[in-house]
């Protein structure tokens, strides 16, 4: 389908054409307050055209067969402005494994089956348990009017479990997930088990916040705060918006010594791994911040035609709308994951603080002038540390700093890097974060 | 089509099965600067089945191709026979309804070339790029929908709908040398072409307040008296109240029950708050949910008192309560799910200057730039504020978030003024993975006693 609707844009499209089809298959069954409640499948398909016509680009998206698609892009171009996109040419991709038989194969028992056991290792006194367990795959076709072009099939497993206890008005909720192409280890469910578990224990006894500029710990999910205004101000959009406070400081030791980010979407086993991007530009891991020193921006073909730049192959596109720059895997300080040893809060970076906090999970991250980076979050989830132990959890307190300034200085990287959804990252120490009772 | 689904309805071996089909159009067209950064046109199409049986949980099957309907229906039953459950799922009576409902278009946007869209934002866009040279980016999207949409279950309801929606947003953004502030616009009706006409105006207006924010001061952190104007009261009631009175959250949950018991004390007597899908020509409102319940006027708290909650046919039978019209789903990829629909803060008296008069010290809190909940603790960021002194309106401040727990907020609402509107306004509400869902909020002035206002968090 795919290549005859390229063939007939190339006809009535004097700067070419590009378009990427997608079906979706997944099946979902869901444990709600601690029982199996529903089973779903879906299967979608859709189709996404691009257009360059005298000198415009325009886009249409839909999921009906057939229909009038390339004459909507058609009509889109004609409004759009004028932009010299050029379509790559073929070029050799990495040899990737993207479909896994065992997620691809998943049975709505071995989804029952693994929500049972971790439902059964899960449920406490006092408490109440929602599980979900997604499969999910995906076939994937892209190719362009330069002859380029890709078709990969794909799988993706996720296991989300999430803890609730309330007692009187106080509400607590402790939660993880596992996300990965193939179907998780006996391992990986342990591990997400007892990540829930060791939190919860720690969350039962509630003890004052501390209060002042003290050394705060976050934790691989608490990071998202200081790592959200760092990746949009690495997006090429950003840079080309003029808003991104890094976008000028290229070649400059901007973070931490220590601190280095890299985009790869080549990891075996991750769901958004992929051999080339929604544009049919090849995956490679872009390295982004190495050793503190900026060194580059993710790009789509638009925005790289814009900078007047190479796309970094990081082209996403849905059904509906235009391509966009977004990440794959970002890895944070790429070091070979510890082994399967229980992992202890904190990532071993609490022993030397005297008094502060550890930050799993803040409110309001994503609101507000987030490029800035200065935030102001009241936690959900944290807890104090006294004398390099965590002696309870903190209601009522809230966190603030500016994140760029924050990873200038890192005071420590925990060993306990993971996967949090697409990013891998440690625990993180920082000194001097504001911590506010309220 | 009504005579495909109810065939398809026939062959279901299921005890009780739905079927939803969906059609939209829709249409977009978004400024950046004094740049087009997009004009599509979308065509989307699928639908929904979900089954159940005796002894077993919800089977659910979504599609893009209409062609595999009757597959579909098959493996709805066969997914819901697949779940086992000691106890039954029971659905509360609903008499099953037939109606033919076209909403009022207001001009088809369906008939209006993307051309003459893309004049229209290009005009908000040019009214917040001209207010002033600090002006130094704007955003601006107009976007539009028809849904055509269909209803059937086995229980003999068959429901024909033709929805509208268009919504305006406008973002401007005003620097100066490090200090850069930002102007939120944001419209949204379920109506037509005619109906987004001469707006310019809150376009224009709000790149003025991202102007006049450069000069103002940060609000100094502290515990003050807050008067919330109605767009952020509205807010509010959604995100920190009404999440909670949905019967999802409570119906399988003992102690979530307990918090929630009808009759406990929330707030003060002069607190009224409801739900109210049936009201007329607003974003949240349509004939019937998505089980086909019609919707309602829904009281959830009465004069302080916990009255009521929003219920889906499924928890109100576990709740012995009476559906209420709430179980939406934002398209036919979701299932339905207890949502809020048009949510409100009930009418007081008096007017914006009587809750004032009296305060020698307070902040007047506007517009919201965001909220999230979670569970008892909120955080919200007004779009601006003033501050109050003397009873008196006073200078602009910026920087005003409003965090603390829920409980204690809402008790301490002691003055509600009689100036009620509803805040026609885009985005929507998420909850679930499903996002976003068309909802309107509605309040008046609220004042309350005593609310933590922090910018900065002091070290």
């Amino acid at each position: 389908m795919i290549a005859q609707l390229i063939e007939a844009a190339r006809r009535r499209a004097d700067g070419g054409a590009d378009a990427l089809w997608r079906r979706v298959e997944r099946t979902t069954v869901a444990f709600e307050w601690g029982r199996l409640k529903s089973a779903a499948a879906t299967e979608e398909a859709g189709a996404n055209l691009r257009v360059r016509h005298r000198g415009r680009v325009g886009v249409a998206g839909t999921t009906a067969v057939g229909g009038d698609l390339l004459d909507r892009a058609l009509a889109s171009a004609k409004l759009g402005e004028e932009l010299d996109l050029e379509f790559p040419a073929p070029a050799p991709l990495a040899s990737l494994t993207t479909c896994f038989d065992r997620a691809a194969n998943a049975s709505l028992d071995d989804l029952i089956g693994i929500g049972r056991s971790l439902l059964a290792r899960l449920e406490r006194e006092g408490c109440r348990v929602n599980v979900a367990i997604e499969r999910e795959t995906t076939a994937t076709r892209v190719a362009n009017s330069a002859g380029a072009s890709g078709e990969y099939r794909s799988t993706a497993f996720g296991v989300s479990a999430d803890v609730w206890r309330i007692a009187g008005d106080d509400v607590l909720v402790v939660s993880d997930a596992f996300e990965g192409a193939d179907v998780p280890s006996d391992e990986a469910l342990a591990a997400l088990v007892a990540s829930i578990n060791a939190r919860l224990d720690r969350a039962l006894r509630v003890v004052a916040p501390p209060e002042g500029a003290l050394p705060v710990v976050f934790t691989p999910a608490g990071l998202s705060a200081l790592m959200l205004p760092v990746t949009q101000s690495l997006s090429g959009k950003a840079v080309l918006q003029g808003i991104s406070p890094l976008g000028a400081k290229v070649g400059q030791e901007v973070f931490d010594a220590r601190f280095s980010l890299t985009d790869d979407p080549l990891r075996i086993g991750r769901a958004a791994s992929r051999p080339l991007d929604d544009e049919c530009v090849p995956s490679r891991a872009t390295c982004l911040v190495e050793r503190g020193v900026v060194q580059r921006f993710i790009y789509d073909l638009e925005t790289a035609a814009r900078a007047e730049v190479e796309s970094t192959g990081n082209g996403q596109r849905g059904i509906f709308g235009k391509p966009v720059p977004g990440y794959t895997n970002l890895v944070l300080n790429s070091v070979a994951a510890p082994h399967a040893a229980p992992q202890q809060l904190g990532g071993g970076l609490l022993g030397d603080i005297r008094d502060g906090l550890l930050v799993d999970e803040l409110i309001g991250v994503g609101q507000g002038n987030v490029i800035g980076g200065a935030f102001s979050h009241p936690v959900a989830l944290a807890y104090r540390i006294e004398r390099g132990e965590v002696t309870g959890r903190v209601k009522d307190a809230a966190v603030a700093g500016n994140a760029y300034e924050l990873w200038k200085r890192v005071g420590g990287f925990g060993a306990d890097a993971r996967w949090t959804g697409s990013r891998w990252a440690p625990s993180v120490l920082f000194e001097g974060v504001s911590v506010a009772r309220r | 089509m009504i005579d495909r689904l109810t065939a398809a309805l026939a062959a279901s071996r299921a005890d009780y099965t739905e079927i939803r089909v969906e059609q939209t159009w829709s249409s977009a067209v978004t400024m950046r600067g004094r740049r087009l950064e997009s004009a599509t046109a979308s065509e989307d199409q699928g639908g929904f089945v979900r089954a159940l049986n005796r002894g077993s949980g919800w089977g659910t099957a979504s599609f893009t191709s209409l062609d595999q309907l009757a597959a579909m229906v098959a493996r709805a039953d066969e997914l819901s026979r697949a779940v086992l459950l000691e106890r039954p799922i029971q659905l509360a009576p609903v008499p099953p309804q037939r109606a033919e409902g076209i909403l009022d278009l207001d001009g088809d946007v369906r008939g209006v070339p993307l051309a003459e869209k893309k004049r229209l934002i290009e005009a908000y866009n040019g009214a917040m790029l001209t207010v002033s040279d600090r002006i130094v980016d704007t955003l601006a999207t107009y976007r539009d929908e028809v849904s055509e949409y269909w209803y059937v279950n086995s229980e003999g309801a068959v429901l024909h709908e033709l929805r509208p929606e268009v919504t305006l947003s406008g973002t401007a953004v005003a620097r100066r040398d490090g200090t850069i502030e930002k102007g939120l616009e944001s419209i949204g009706l379920r109506r037509g072409w005619r109906s987004v006409q001469d707006k310019a105006a809150g376009f224009r207006a709000v790149a003025e307040r991202a102007v006049q924010l450069l000069d103002a001061p940060t609000v100094t952190g502290g515990t003050y008296p807050v008067v919330l104007d109605p767009e952020l009261a509205g807010v509010f009631i959604h995100e920190a109240f009404g999440h909670l009175s949905e019967a999802d959250f409570v119906y399988e949950n003992p102690q979530a029950r307990e918090m929630m018991t009808l009759g406990r004390r929330f707030g003060k007597p002069v607190l009224n708050v409801g739900d109210n899908g049936a009201a007329s020509g607003l974003r949240g409102t349509l004939p019937f949910d998505d089980e086909g319940t019609p919707t309602q006027d829904t009281a959830l708290i009465r004069e302080g008192i916990l009255v009521g909650r929003l219920h889906s046919r499924e928890t109100a039978a576990a709740m012995h309560e009476r559906p209420t019209g709430n179980a939406r789903a934002i398209s036919f990829r979701h299932p339905p799910i207890v949502r809020m629909t048009n949510t409100y803060i009930g009418n007081g008296r008096g007017t914006f200057e009587d809750l004032i008069r009296d305060l020698k010290l307070g902040v007047y809190a506007c517009g919201a730039f965001g909220g999230q909940t979670m569970l008892e603790n909120f955080s919200f960021t007004a779009a601006y504020g003033y501050m109050i002194r003397d009873g008196q309106v006073a200078e602009l401040v910026k920087d005003v978030v409003l965090a603390g727990n829920l409980f204690q907020t809402l008790d301490r609402i002691d003055h509600i003024a009689g100036d009620f509107r509803w805040n026609q306004m885009g985005g929507g509400c998420g909850k679930a993975g499903q996002f976003p869902l068309p909802v309107t909020e509605g309040a008046p002035h609220v004042r309350i006693e005593e609310a933590l206002v922090g910018g900065d968090v002091a070290a």
